[in-house]
């Protein structure tokens, strides 16, 4: 004890470096979880969050009663995580592969480039563009007029909602994604492939035995992070690009544009902390398991 | 970032038949190469198509658009739409100033902190950092989430309609921390750190003078990621900001939308209260052209940034 304490005393000016960094985190995201002992109690704005009366499990109650919304959203939420998780981790894995097999390097860096930019503009831009697409005039219904097809009503129809989400989705994210794995493509070495290509391996086989291998660690690591926010949604996508419209909630509602909903209109305190509680919960226990999981199976992929 | 140079480098250890297979291969592309090679640049075109619309139509005749629906062949261009947006100019005016300083005090305030941070979290002899690492961590696997943010925030900070409410909860991310401190642990030189205390360099002169200036290529990607994530930040301006001239941009856009919505959804607006109106009602070009002006930024800078984060982005490893 008294030896870290020295330690520290000897390091007091890397300690004062960190103090911003963690008062910031402190007051901006440790404060916050402190903040979900809310779910436990019955808000009332004039007492604050903490002198409030405990109700115990209360809220939760009422969550469960609410039925339909609540398993509406759960449900919505759990399944745009897969779609977008597994689709994402294949599209992204194979336009790196597909830009580190390419010859012509510098057109691959050049379509990389541009394929990134989407992920620099912001849901509330790209929810006019989406309109310009999807509306009742918008490209899509010019092209299906155009062979003679009936327009679709893209607004009201909630069913062709999870596909338009998922091509906005992918649109955005796809090639920043892929950059990641292409730095881990860039430090494989090289003699692999060589020693593959002496072996007689085509470049099929090359992909699937030496280049595929090699990316597991990332493939771990970023779907190890992705599970803890199992319960969280890009709010953007679901909020802004839907307009936030009624009609649509059946298939778009996730949590996270329920409870900025719920906070914009008047909070059913109890409800909505009832409803985030629940969201973090779910989070932290499924990266515990899968964490546990990995730890066990590949203990050098594990998080922690 | 491979190229053709690496075998080279290794020719005289390998034995001599390697180089031939490597010529052999770069002779002829195969045709599987071209295929490859339009198949990527479709998808280039499916990236960069929807915002080329969004220039088409901004520079577009709003009747045009009206009658013809939204193309990118459209029938009459025109200028209306900028004017529109010059007009109601001084909003705009303001918003483009609050998102600017919201981005640049932001990240540099972002980047000094959480390059302090990552630089006494990468010395290993600083017993205390096992205890910090783990407070870093802990964010990244739980939070609060946004209610419970936006309870504390308000009812206990009493920071509604603050600005810095936009600036402080971005600054520090625990991705951004592990990144810059992978940065520092595996390519500034523990030497120079060394050498620079033998020289009689204090710890804050030792990271401004050496550490900070050879962080550059990661201060860039990191700095790039948080500008725009300062700029394109809509939610919490849609959540704490209130007063006119503390709207960024991206509210902006968002309220521009629900003009639109409240005008088209209210059919019990008198016919009169519509003319009265006709000036104010956002126009799709009108529209468009206020998106681009709120992008176009971003798309000026990205080149600039463009090689660093391609090179720069690694996760390193995540623990400790």
């Amino acid at each position: 004890m008294k030896d870290f304490l020295s330690n520290t005393w000897k390091h007091r000016v890397h300690f004062i470096m960190c103090i911003p960094a963690v008062l910031v985190l402190f007051f901006f995201s440790y404060m916050p979880m402190a903040g979900l002992v809310m779910a436990f109690k019955n808000f009332d704005y004039n007492l604050g969050i903490w002198k409030s009366p405990w109700v115990g499990f209360e809220n939760f109650k009422f969550l469960l009663a609410s039925g339909k919304t609540f398993w509406r959203m759960t449900f919505n939420t759990l399944e745009y995580y897969l779609i977008f998780t597994i689709l994402g981790t294949i599209f992204n894995i194979a336009l790196a592969i597909a830009i580190d097999q390419l010859i012509f390097k510098k057109i691959g860096k050049a379509f990389q480039s541009i394929m990134i930019v989407p992920v620099f503009i912001s849901y509330a831009a790209v929810q006019f563009i989406v309109y310009a697409f999807c509306s009742n005039n918008g490209m899509v219904n010019n092209i299906i007029s155009f062979f003679g097809g009936d327009p679709v009503r893209w607004y009201t129809s909630a069913e062709y909602w999870p596909y338009i989400l998922t091509i906005v989705k992918m649109w955005n994210s796809i090639g920043y994604g892929s950059v990641l794995y292409m730095s881990v493509l860039a430090g494989i070495d090289q003699q692999l492939y060589e020693a593959a290509v002496i072996d007689g391996a085509n470049k099929r086989q090359q992909i699937l035995h030496v280049t595929l291998p090699s990316l597991i660690p990332m493939i771990t690591i970023m779907l190890l992070l992705s599970v803890g926010g199992i319960m969280r949604s890009d709010t953007g996508l679901f909020y802004q690009v839907t307009r936030n419209s009624g009609i649509l909630y059946s298939t778009t509602q996730v949590i996270d544009s329920y409870v900025l909903n719920a906070i914009l209109t008047t909070p059913d305190y109890g409800f909505t902390a009832a409803t985030t509680f629940y969201q973090s919960a779910v989070g932290l226990l499924l990266i515990l398991i899968v964490n546990g999981i990995v730890r066990k199976a590949a203990p050098e992929n594990s998080l922690f | 970032m491979k190229t053709a140079t690496e075998p080279n480098v290794n020719s005289e250890l390998i034995s001599s038949d390697l180089p031939a297979i490597k010529i052999k291969k770069r002779k002829k592309p195969r045709i599987g190469q071209y295929i490859l090679t339009l198949i990527l640049g479709l998808y280039t075109l499916f990236c960069l198509l929807p915002i080329i619309l969004v220039f088409v139509i901004a520079f577009s005749d709003d009747e045009s658009i009206a009658s013809n629906g939204f193309s990118y062949f459209p029938q009459k261009l025109s200028l209306k739409g900028f004017q529109y947006v010059f007009n109601y100019g001084r909003q705009l005016f303001v918003s483009y100033g609050v998102t600017i300083f919201i981005t640049v005090a932001g990240t540099a305030l972002g980047l000094l902190i959480m390059s302090l941070f990552a630089y006494a979290l990468s010395r290993k002899d600083f017993r205390l950092r096992k205890f910090l690492s783990i407070y870093l961590m802990i964010p990244m696997l739980f939070s609060g989430g946004q209610f419970a943010s936006y309870m504390i925030f308000t009812t206990m900070y009493h920071m509604k309609d603050s600005i810095w409410l936009l600036i402080l909860p971005l600054t520090v991310s625990t991705m951004n921390v592990i990144i810059m401190r992978t940065y520092i642990q595996t390519s500034v030189p523990n030497e120079l750190i060394d050498s620079a205390h033998i020289d009689g360099a204090g710890e804050v002169r030792t990271f401004f003078q050496i550490v900070f200036p050879l962080m550059k290529p990661v201060l860039a990607s990191v700095g790039f990621m948080m500008a725009t994530a300062f700029w394109n930040d809509w939610q919490n301006a849609l959540l704490y900001i209130s007063s006119d001239n503390k709207v960024p941009l991206q509210l902006l856009l968002v309220r521009i939308q629900k003009n639109i919505e409240f005008l088209l959804n209210n059919k019990n607006i008198s016919s009169s209260a519509l003319v009265a109106m006709q000036g104010k009602i956002p126009e799709y070009s009108a529209t468009m052209a206020t998106v681009l002006v709120v992008i176009g930024p971003i798309m000026i800078a990205y080149p600039f940034f463009q090689k660093y984060f391609i090179k720069g982005l690694t996760v390193g490893s995540v623990k400790g």
